[in-house]
């Protein structure tokens, strides 16, 4: 086998995209040639009691299950706060439990989970350390020790989470964006324990995610197989990758302002807080500034929404290219888009901050480049619908859930521009249209991102496909639903409905809004209902699904091609697999087949016309 | 240390070098180990959080509308009953500068195979850290004892207070941390288990010389952080 | 700790440019007391302790820590960063002003 070249018999440079032109004047003796390995095989460790082979496990693959479960849990406490609220919103006084005070924590906590310890985690702790040694093709993390460690750090920052129902006062009640001085003082909800557990249990998340990126980073880096370039990766690993880049980078601001304003709670100090009266009585703070923890929570804040966005891009690129069966559109623009938009995100932070009282002329920068960070996103959007034109669509779930992500993302993208501009924003500010806006293009759009990628790695996992009859209906209810409970938002957006109410009062609001948020309510309850669909197939399938085989996609990338299905520890068996191409060689002209992997070496397929990658 | 041998790559210099670097397969930092990278991208990330600090201290400062203490006055040392400022810290600052040059010795020593010096070194530097500790700590003392805390201090604004010990009080901890693997590490050499490629106690992976190198990329990125520390906060 | 052979072990650096620049940081540090022993004020402070601190961080993290050495590429992963936390830094000072130059309106002039 070619792959097993250990000599160097001929004079040849590194084989990457920038070298195969032939510069080296000879004709090369051997198409197959892969540089030699740089490094040794990688030392695992291998747990022998129940305790260490799945607790404590160190395998990526079984911790990426440990997070995807964790961060489901938190998701369903997440979709049950958001049932009590629309509750609330749809129907006022039918549940006596939900006071205002209790709205707000739901408010809260429904917006801190879902953000980051559901999404975040998802994407980043699930799908990452599942996928990234497997597409690589590495076999395992480089750290995975420390891997193991951040998951349970991440779990003991569920659990203190978690904790906040339960003690006095209940959990903060200050909105996800905790703002000071308000979420300290006591007519806020959870202003003593409860924001205290917050914020200790973010700064553990931080620490946890600190350790799990730079596993994500270094692995994706540099411990590559042979022949596996960075332009040779997936399009999930540059969308993963690049949002760990992000969260490596961000979260020091999240970590220092969570540090600060448990200082100004604990110990009086006065970082954040003015002076100002509390219940008529003047407290000891002053000289502090509110505004300085909106630029450090922002600053995290806006990397954030794209490290949930950006591996959803990353995922549904190559779930379209698998089910359509052709190479996603310009992959280098793809790349390059994924790249600038996590760089220009650490500078839009602030138009999230049009109306705070901030300096005046910031408007300008901000507006600018937020516009300028739409550019990059169209892109993608053009390139995804570009790849299906003419394609070899199959409409199989996963195709559908991407067809959905492409049609909510568009239309949360465009309500974003709306926003993003000064003016535009100032009417809209704090109303059902930002709500509407960013559940559309960070919970419905990446959620629907998520279902598609577990209908289509679920085989990969466990050996069995789920069910296409439940599947359809799960799309369709979800879909439909999602569309039911966001687009009437935007018109209460516009008639000027203010968000984190817990109630319309005696307004012109009551009569034109009540219809529409029962409405919404009643489509919130079946999309939430129609998910134990999902449940049922997923817990059904496992036992009594189809067989898979192995590839049962037919896709290219190096996670299907493990020499055991599902991938046990070490991934690969004897050998690592060497790289000769792209992920994306689906229907070359003159392949026997509609697909070649990325291990098929050229000498195999001579006379098909492929893409020098 | 020049560039490591890389069977069937050649390496180039400057911007061409980090675009074949970049495109070229399995590595993107040719030669570099994954502990040394993961030590460099995890000393970016606290790079980042000691920036919020500094920048959040900038910023509250330079809106105060009471007059912030006098730097030079609040820190300085009575000698024989001569104020002379800022006389701590230059010390302080002497001694983590001395402490980064032991630790850049004892990392060449390190990779030299020389156990002794490579692990006197160490133990010099771990000594030098604990002597910084010790005298941030008299610092706290002496400054609590004359009535500064960290929501209130008689000098000026209140924020003085409450930025010093936080600040100086993460910086502290680093040190802190940084002392406790450098003494660790001073037995793991003096023992040979660099030598031996001994497995670790709870990563169960090899010790390797590199492991020193990791180490200093810390301590010295302590210093750094010293050195911004002591610029913005008691010389400005 | 993944082991590559010791490369690095014929060719480490002499023992005197470590001492050099231990020496010169020592220098600059001395400069930088002597900026407050001779208390400056103004633009020429804030520039000159400016200038001190960038050079001796310099050294440190060139020759200390070797990236003098390594390569381009990771020096400039390492470093572009810092563009985002100077565009924070110049956006925290324009916030800064404004938030004192309302102190002083609201409290003081009576807005």
């Amino acid at each position: 086998m070619s792959d097993e070249y250990n000599q160097q018999n001929t004079p040849l440079e590194a084989q990457s995209s920038e070298n195969m032109s032939g510069s080296s004047g000879e004709t090369t003796k051997d198409i197959d040639y892969v540089r030699p390995a740089e490094v040794p095989d990688q030392d695992l460790y291998h747990g022998h009691s129940f305790l260490t082979k799945w607790v404590f496990c160190q395998d990526a693959k079984v911790i990426g299950i440990q997070y995807f479960l964790t961060a489901v849990f938190t998701g369903i406490v997440g979709l049950i706060l958001s049932w009590l609220m629309r509750l609330q919103l749809g129907y006022p006084d039918l549940v006596p439990f939900i006071t205002a005070e209790h709205y707000y924590q739901f408010v809260t906590m429904h917006g801190m989970i879902m953000v980051v310890y559901f999404l975040t985690a998802l994407f980043l702790g699930g799908f990452g350390n599942y996928l990234i040694p497997l597409m690589v093709g590495a076999r395992d993390m480089v750290f995975p020790y420390v891997n193991m460690v951040s998951f349970w750090m991440f779990f003991i920052a569920v659990c203190v989470l978690m904790a906040s129902f339960f003690v006095p006062g209940g959990p903060t009640g200050a909105g996800w964006t905790l703002y000071p001085p308000q979420a300290i003082l006591s007519g806020t909800p959870g202003a003593n324990m409860g924001i205290t557990l917050m914020l200790i249990s973010l700064s553990l998340f931080v620490i946890g995610f600190t350790m799990g990126g730079l596993n994500y980073i270094i692995t994706i880096l540099q411990a590559r197989t042979r022949g596996m370039t960075l332009m040779r990766m997936p399009l999930t690993i540059w969308g993963i990758f690049t949002a760990t880049a992000l969260a490596m980078l961000a979260f020091p601001a999240l970590l220092v302002s969570c540090i600060m304003m448990t200082l100004d709670k604990m110990l009086g100090t006065s970082f954040f807080m003015p002076a100002i009266l509390q219940a008529g009585e003047v407290l000891s703070y002053g000289g502090g500034s509110p505004v300085l923890f909106q630029h450090l929570f922002w600053f995290f804040g806006h990397p954030e929404v794209y490290i949930v966005a950006l591996p959803a891009f990353g995922i549904v690129s190559d779930l379209i290219s698998v089910h359509a069966r052709k190479n996603i559109f310009g992959y280098r623009m793809m790349v390059w888009a994924i790249v600038g938009i996590g760089a220009l995100s650490f500078f839009v932070w602030a138009h999230h901050m049009y109306v705070s009282g901030m300096n005046p002329w910031f408007g300008f920068f901000f507006a600018t480049t937020t516009l300028i960070i739409a550019v990059p996103t169209a892109l993608k959007v053009y390139n995804w619908i570009i790849t299906l034109f003419r394609a070899n669509i199959r409409m199989n779930v996963v195709m559908l859930f991407c067809l959905g992500f492409i049609v909510t993302f568009v239309n949360g993208g465009i309500t974003g521009i709306f926003l993003g501009n000064v003016a535009v924003d100032i009417p809209l500010s704090d109303t059902y249209f930002v709500i509407a806006h960013f559940h559309m293009v960070m919970g419905i759009a990446p959620l629907m991102v998520i279902m598609g990628a577990v209908y289509h790695w679920f085989p990969l996992v466990t050996g069995r496909m789920l069910s296409e009859k439940l599947g359809k209906w799960h799309f369709w209810f979800t879909f439909l639903g999602a569309y039911s409970i966001y687009f009437p938002m935007h018109y209460l957006g516009f008639i000027g409905v203010p968000r984190r109410y817990f109630e319309m009062y005696d307004s012109p609001y009551v009569t034109s809004a009540t219809g529409m948020n029962e409405f919404i309510t009643v489509a919130a309850l079946i999309v939430g209902a129609a998910q134990l669909i999902f449940i049922y197939n997923i817990v059904t399938s496992i036992k009594i699904g189809k067989p898979a085989g192995k590839n049962p996609w037919k896709a290219n990338s190096l996670e299907w091609l493990t020499p055991d299905v599902p991938p046990t520890h070490g991934n690969f068996g004897e050998k690592l697999p060497a790289v000769h191409r792209w992920p994306y060689d689906f229907n070359v002209p003159g392949a026997k087949e509609d697909y070649i992997t990325q291990t098929t070496p050229p000498s195999e397929v001579i006379n098909a016309e492929v893409e020098k990658t | 240390m020049s560039d490591p041998k890389i069977e069937g790559y050649t390496f180039k210099p400057g911007f061409r070098g980090m675009a074949e670097d970049t495109g070229s397969d399995q590595t993107m930092f040719k030669g570099v180990q994954w502990g040394k990278v993961m030590m460099w991208i995890f000393l970016l990330s606290d790079t980042f959080i000691f920036s919020c600090f500094l920048i959040s201290y900038m910023k509250g400062r330079a809106s105060t509308v009471v007059d912030w203490p006098n730097t030079s006055e609040v820190f300085s040392l009575h000698v024989g009953g001569v104020p002379v400022p800022l006389l701590l810290i230059a010390i302080m600052t002497f001694v983590l500068i001395t402490s980064s040059g032991t630790m850049a010795l004892a990392v060449k020593y390190g990779y030299e195979k020389n156990r002794k010096m490579c692990g006197w070194l160490i133990l010099a530097t771990a000594i030098g850290g604990l002597t910084f500790v010790g005298m941030q700590a008299f610092e706290w003392s002496k400054l609590i004892h004359e009535g500064v805390r960290p929501w209130e201090n008689p000098f000026g604004a209140k924020q003085f207070g409450s930025f010093f010990f936080m600040i100086t009080g993460f910086h502290g901890t680093h040190v802190s941390i940084g002392v406790i693997f450098l003494f660790i590490f001073a037995r793991k050499v003096f023992k040979g288990d660099f030598d031996n490629g001994k497995r670790g106690f709870f990563t169960t992976m090899k010790s390797d010389y590199v492991a020193i190198e990791i180490l200093g990329l810390y301590w010295h990125f302590v210093d750094l952080v010293w050195v911004f520390i002591f610029a913005f906060f008691y010389l400005w | 700790m993944d082991n590559i052979e010791n490369k690095e072990q014929s060719t480490t650096h002499k023992i005197g440019i470590y001492l050099w620049i231990w020496g010169l940081l020592f220098v600059l540090s001395f400069f930088s007391y002597m900026v407050d022993w001779f208390a400056f004020q103004g633009l020429l402070r804030w520039s000159l302790i400016l200038t001190f601190m960038f050079l001796k961080a310099g050294l440190i993290m060139a020759f200390f820590m070797h990236l003098f050495w390594e390569r381009y590429a990771l020096v400039n992963v390492l470093l572009w960063p810092m563009t985002a936390i100077a565009c924070f830094i110049i956006l925290m000072v324009a916030e800064a002003q404004y938030t004192v130059f309302t102190r002083l309106l609201y409290f003081f002039t009576g807005g």
